[in-house]
């Protein structure tokens, strides 16, 4: 069974011609359905996000050119897909798959949304019956290697976005966001969307002041919010924990006797204070007070800078970790490859079949051609039934991806492992029987293999 | 036997304190559980050897400052395991347990010289004066800590550049949390100990016992944690000037301890 992965991506399109290619989730299923209709596809899965499409098949034979199919299925010409299509094969597809499934080729490396999407796409792939042994076997070392990597790499460890970074300066002041309560002053793009973020991650209640009130309103609908009146925010600003400032006010809005009211009625409970406006809302003296953490955008943005560096540098141990897998990936497909040891078993009796008779040849001289014929057909039909159970349970064990049962099976009969046995199969048919009589060895006698032949 | 366990409970310290500084500074999940498991067993090898050297003297309190010194390490462990399983925060590992390294070595190596030979040594309430002050200890050492380990994360995050190193600080509430909770704590403790030790004093030796430096640098030590309590809970003192208390009381703490060596009629060491 051959692998092979084709698709585009954030770095090879354009975003024109990514989102003429994907797939909205309630259609993954159908369309996977509809690749395996494909002539020469055994099993597929199709992933599509913002950043990427992709599709992985397992085929035996000749590439059922995928990109034929995506021209065809997606209406899009030749000329326009083709000079952003990558392939993968065999041991690179697997090695890409386990990049994408592990966030090291995300736009944003490190983000924990992708792997989500891959076992999606792996849901809507099995509930078509397009997922055999072979992709299953792919997919769930893709989804070891991915958590490997997350648990022994610092990878997604630190935030790279403003609002998450904000999210995460909250939890170093307040540990759990359970229960604290936000104060969205102004309410911009920006500041909505890190109180969006803070409310997600537990925050219990927001409140908006707005100098335009119908507008604090409205967003307040949009939140489930309560809205403090503009006039208010001095008297009512101590209530929030956090507080999101984003107007266009030029002047500074909230300043160090502010900061000192607000403390001094909060019994200096800590306050977390963000200023994404610019120019700024929020006097930077007031960072000097105890208890008061304020941040502006550039604080901000430095963070996630610095944030993104270190998990750079946590990619190339990724890396690492994932060439690890990928060889263990290989390894255990060779071991599970049970063609080559079934050929070999099979081609190893009959070998042994025939060393037999010929040492017993003299002595089956006397027989006429029908008695030895029931010869042959008895030593033949023992040999097939002594190892039809273990051919057979080998078998099941590679269906299974039962490993250890493989290789009990195989050392049971001093057979090698994987690819390799091919080969030794090859080698061992060709070299003269180093037990049989040099005069009875078929290759340097001329005789035919067969007795009845013989005859 | 129980210094076989106690030296098996060192090693284990020992281990338990490499594995928490690789978890807590390296950030890696795998030392983690690695050094929890090791405290756990390191505390369970700990609390035998305490409570077979305890049974083995027929008695229910350290009569000696190695026997002190292990009970104390004992505690402050129990401590640790608390805040990690209702904080979930490692980071007090990277202090307690070499701490209960450093505390319990000497106590492997023999049994004491001298030990207190009173025929109180048996007395309920001596038992419930040592319990309470080594607990009031324990507690004002995590109290400190707690307060130390506010104060660097609070610089560090009104600092915006903070160096990465220092990301496993846990979170300032935390933190105050635990200061708050153990100086709470620890102020029953020393309470109630003082408390029992009077009563015995009174009932003994009189009056002249309370002139002893020792006593009285206790009953400082009290007065100092009243007025830190009291402060913290009604201003809701964080960060420099909540250490400036907590140290002072720490210090306090060590001299009561270091006074051990004045004193006329409160001594362990002296025949």
């Amino acid at each position: 069974m051959k692998i092979l992965l084709t698709g585009l991506n954030h770095k090879t399109a354009p975003v024109e011609l990514r989102e003429r290619l994907a797939i909205a989730p309630e259609n993954l299923a159908a369309e996977t359905q509809a690749l395996l209709s494909h002539p020469g596809i055994r099993e597929g899965l199709i992933l599509s996000t913002c950043n990427r499409v992709e599709v992985l098949i397992c085929h035996d034979g000749d590439d059922p050119e995928l990109s034929k199919y995506l021209n065809q299925h997606f209406s899009i010409d030749e000329k326009t897909l083709q000079p952003h299509l990558y392939a993968y094969r065999d041991a690179e597809a697997v090695r890409h798959l386990f990049r994408v499934a592990s966030s090291l080729d995300s736009m944003v490396v490190g983000e924990p949304q992708i792997l989500g999407q891959v076992k999606e796409s792996y849901s809507a792939a099995r509930s078509v019956g397009a997922v055999g042994p072979a992709l299953e076997r792919l997919l769930q070392s893709a989804f070891t290697a991915a958590k490997k990597v997350r648990s022994e790499t610092l990878i997604g460890a630190s935030s790279v976005s403003i609002a998450s970074v904000a999210v995460d300066l909250a939890r170093k002041i307040f540990g759990s966001l359970e229960g604290k309560r936000v104060l969205l002053v102004g309410a911009g793009k920006m500041s909505e969307l890190a109180a969006r973020h803070l409310m997600q991650q537990g925050a219990r209640s927001l409140l908006i002041a707005n100098r335009t009130h119908e507008r604090a309103v409205r967003m307040a609908q949009k939140f489930e919010a309560h809205v403090v009146r503009f006039d208010d925010l001095y008297a009512r600003a101590d209530e929030a924990d956090i507080l999101i400032t984003s107007t266009g006010s030029p002047e500074f809005l909230i300043r160090t006797p502010h900061a000192q009211q607000f403390l001094h009625r909060r019994r200096n409970r800590p306050m977390f204070l963000i200023d994404i406006a610019v120019p700024r809302d929020i006097d930077p003296e007031i960072n000097r007070l105890e208890g008061i953490f304020l941040y502006d955008i550039d604080d901000l943005q430095s963070v996630a800078a610095s944030n993104l560096a270190s998990r750079s540098s946590e990619a190339m141990r990724a890396e690492a970790i994932l060439e690890q897998e990928v060889v263990r990936f290989q390894k255990r497909v060779e071991v599970l490859d049970v063609v080559p040891t079934l050929v070999d078993l099979q081609a190893a009796a009959e070998e042994m079949r025939q060393a037999e008779l010929r040492r017993n040849h003299g002595r089956l001289r006397s027989l006429t051609p029908s008695q030895l014929e029931v010869i042959e057909s008895i030593t033949r039909g023992l040999m097939n039934k002594f190892l039809h159970q273990p051919l057979q349970t080998l078998k099941a064990a590679a269906r299974e991806g039962d490993t250890a049962a493989v290789e009990l099976i195989r050392s049971a009969f001093q057979r090698q492992g994987g690819r390799e046995d091919a080969g030794n199969a090859a080698q061992e048919q060709s070299a003269p029987d180093a037990d049989a009589p040099p005069a009875e060895s078929a290759g340097k006698s001329g005789e035919p293999e067969s007795l009845i032949s013989k005859h | 036997m129980f210094l076989v366990w106690l030296r098996v409970a060192v090693v284990l310290y020992g281990l338990a304190s490499v594995a928490t500084l690789a978890a807590v500074f390296g950030n890696r999940p795998q030392w983690k559980r690695l050094s929890v498991s090791l405290a756990i067993i390191a505390w369970l090898f700990h609390g035998v050897s305490c409570t077979e050297m305890l049974a083995d003297a027929h008695r229910w309190m350290p009569a000696g400052m190695h026997e002190v010194q292990s009970m104390l390490a004992l505690l402050i462990t129990t401590a640790f395991l608390l805040i990690l399983w209702r904080y979930r925060t490692l980071s007090f590992g990277v202090f307690a347990l070499p701490l209960a390294l450093l505390l319990t070595v000497v106590p492997s190596l023999g049994l004491d010289k001298y030990a207190f030979k009173s025929p109180m040594i048996r007395s309920g309430w001596l038992f419930v004066h040592i319990t309470g002050l080594l607990s009031a200890y324990a507690a004002l050492i995590f109290s400190l800590t707690a307060s130390l380990l506010y104060l660097i994360q609070e610089r560090r995050l009104k600092n915006k550049r903070s160096p990465g190193f220092l990301n496993w600080l846990p979170p300032l509430e935390t933190m105050d949390q635990i200061a708050q909770t153990t100086l709470v704590l620890g102020f029953c403790g020393l309470t109630i100990g003082l408390f029992a030790g009077s009563l015995i004093a009174q009932e003994i030796y009189g009056a002249r016992y309370f002139a002893d430096p020792k006593i009285w640098l206790s009953f400082l030590m009290w007065g100092l944690y009243v007025v830190l309590l009291f402060v913290r809970r009604s201003k809701g003192l964080r960060g420099l000037r909540a250490v400036y208390i907590s140290s002072l009381v720490f210090l306090a703490m060590l001299s009561v301890w270091a006074a051990n060596v004045f004193s006329s009629v409160h001594r362990f060491s002296a025949p």
